[in-house]
């Protein structure tokens, strides 16, 4: 191959004027490509008929190259690739409409995960943090001033579930309802305070929230106190002795268990 | 929600009577050209059924890029840039089972009955010896029609190399047409 193509740019010069075009110029240039109609190529066909007859030679020659390069073309051939694109086309439609499913299926469990995870996992990490929230939460729902009073008798008897009751009234029990403490069925008691009201929360025992003795922030503090089946939690303002509370928990409460 | 599914609705048609008119370019495409490119695929590989291989290759392709076909006139070379590919491709896959091809298989003389034929059969073997850098840039002048800088672009050469390899394929045709006298005839009758 270099052996053949080793001087491809010396090229045919077809740029010299007319008159003076040498015969070597010419055959270069008439052999790449015997029908130019450059100007200067014909104008050197007209000024010398042996010129003007190699010429046409070479168009005579090239004819019979095209004819000779004219293979015949297999007969079916175009039938062939009109029904090939017609499979492969609908073989394409088939594959995307697959693949839009194979998406759409993708996006449904990744958003059901994703509404998974936020529903069901804690997004507190310790029970005095939950508490806290919490009591926020319903901060509205409950005045220090309500005036429903919950007995002993009906606090007991929720109390059951924990398997545990109180001997005596702690104070004015102002609510006293089941409620989810981060996910577990809890009991959530509002008593009448000194300036506000103060929450006590019986929760079960659970891993996933981490034990807190004691936890506060600028308008509220809180105490834990752990039993063997549940955790007791008293929130309340700044104004109350959270101390005085652990007491009459710890002095009231028993367990059946 | 009704005036979504209408809009939906016309969507679809227009997407369907994109692909009408998708297919229909792509039907007038194959019906012009398709003899041309596997007559530019038959000389490329010297293989009737390689050859017919490759325009199906090149087809296919084509029908997956048709939309960035905005110059019909450009159709042509177009088709021949992505046959030469799919060429070259094959070259790649194929490089360690390819055997030289062997003169003989290149051309069938079964059917040469007229003189006409066998004058064309010789003819095609003289092509066919040629170096393909020189046989290539020919087929694309005298078969294709296109013009040395046409010519220059597809093959990504300049044109002066273009144009030496030109004189050069017909050169050696000559030659070997020389050498034998008794077909000088068919070159002056």
């Amino acid at each position: 191959m270099s052996k053949n193509t080793t001087s491809d740019n010396a090229t045919p010069k077809s740029t010299l004027s007319t008159s003076n075009m040498d015969d070597l110029t010419f055959r270069r240039s008439i052999y790449a490509d015997p029908n130019s109609q450059e100007t200067d190529i014909i104008a050197a066909q007209d000024a010398d008929p042996a010129k003007k007859q190699l010429a046409q030679e070479l168009c005579q020659f090239d004819e019979k190259i095209k004819q000779a390069m004219k293979v015949d073309v297999p007969e079916d051939l175009c039938d062939k690739l009109l029904l090939r694109q017609t499979f492969a086309s609908h073989r394409q439609e088939k594959r995307k409409s697959r693949i839009h499913l194979a998406l759409a299926a993708s996006v449904a469990i990744v958003a059901g995960l994703v509404v998974n995870y936020l529903q069901f996992s804690s997004s507190y990490n310790n029970l005095g943090d939950y508490a806290l929230a919490h009591v926020y939460h319903e901060q509205s729902a409950f005045s220090n001033n309500d005036n429903t009073r919950v007995n002993l008798a009906s606090l007991n008897k929720k109390m059951a579930t924990f398997s545990g009751s109180f001997t005596q009234p702690m104070g004015e029990l102002i609510s006293a309802d089941y409620c989810r403490f981060d996910g577990m069925k809890s009991l959530h008691l509002v008593f009448k305070g000194i300036t506000d009201t103060v929450t006590v929360f019986v929760i079960p025992k659970e891993e996933h929230l981490a034990f807190t003795s004691t936890f506060s922030d600028d308008n509220l503090q809180g105490e834990s106190l752990s039993f063997k089946h549940a955790n007791v939690l008293v929130v309340a303002d700044k104004n109350e002795s959270l101390s005085q509370w652990q007491r009459t928990v710890n002095d009231n409460i028993s367990w059946s268990i | 929600m009704f005036n979504k599914k209408n809009r939906n609705n016309s969507d679809n048609t227009q997407v369907s009577s994109n692909m009408a008119t998708k297919q229909v370019r792509y039907e007038a495409l194959v019906k012009a050209l398709h003899g041309d490119l596997y007559r530019y695929g038959y000389w490329l590989t010297h293989d009737k059924q390689v050859a017919e291989d490759l325009v199906q290759e090149t087809f296919l392709r084509a029908w997956r890029a048709l939309d960035s076909l905005k110059d019909e006139k450009a159709a042509k070379s177009w088709l021949i840039t992505i046959l030469r590919r799919e060429n070259a491709r094959r070259f790649e896959r194929k490089r360690f089972d390819m055997s030289e091809y062997e003169e003989a298989s290149i051309m069938d003389t079964q059917s040469t009955t007229t003189e006409q034929e066998i004058e064309n059969d010789w003819l095609r073997n003289k092509i066919a010896q040629l170096p393909p850098e020189y046989s290539e840039p020919l087929i694309l002048q005298v078969l294709g029609g296109y013009s040395g800088e046409d010519i220059a672009s597809m093959l990504d050469l300049n044109k002066n190399t273009v144009m030496t390899r030109l004189f050069r394929a017909r050169n050696q045709l000559k030659d070997a047409l020389e050498k034998e006298p008794e077909k000088m005839r068919f070159i002056h009758e």
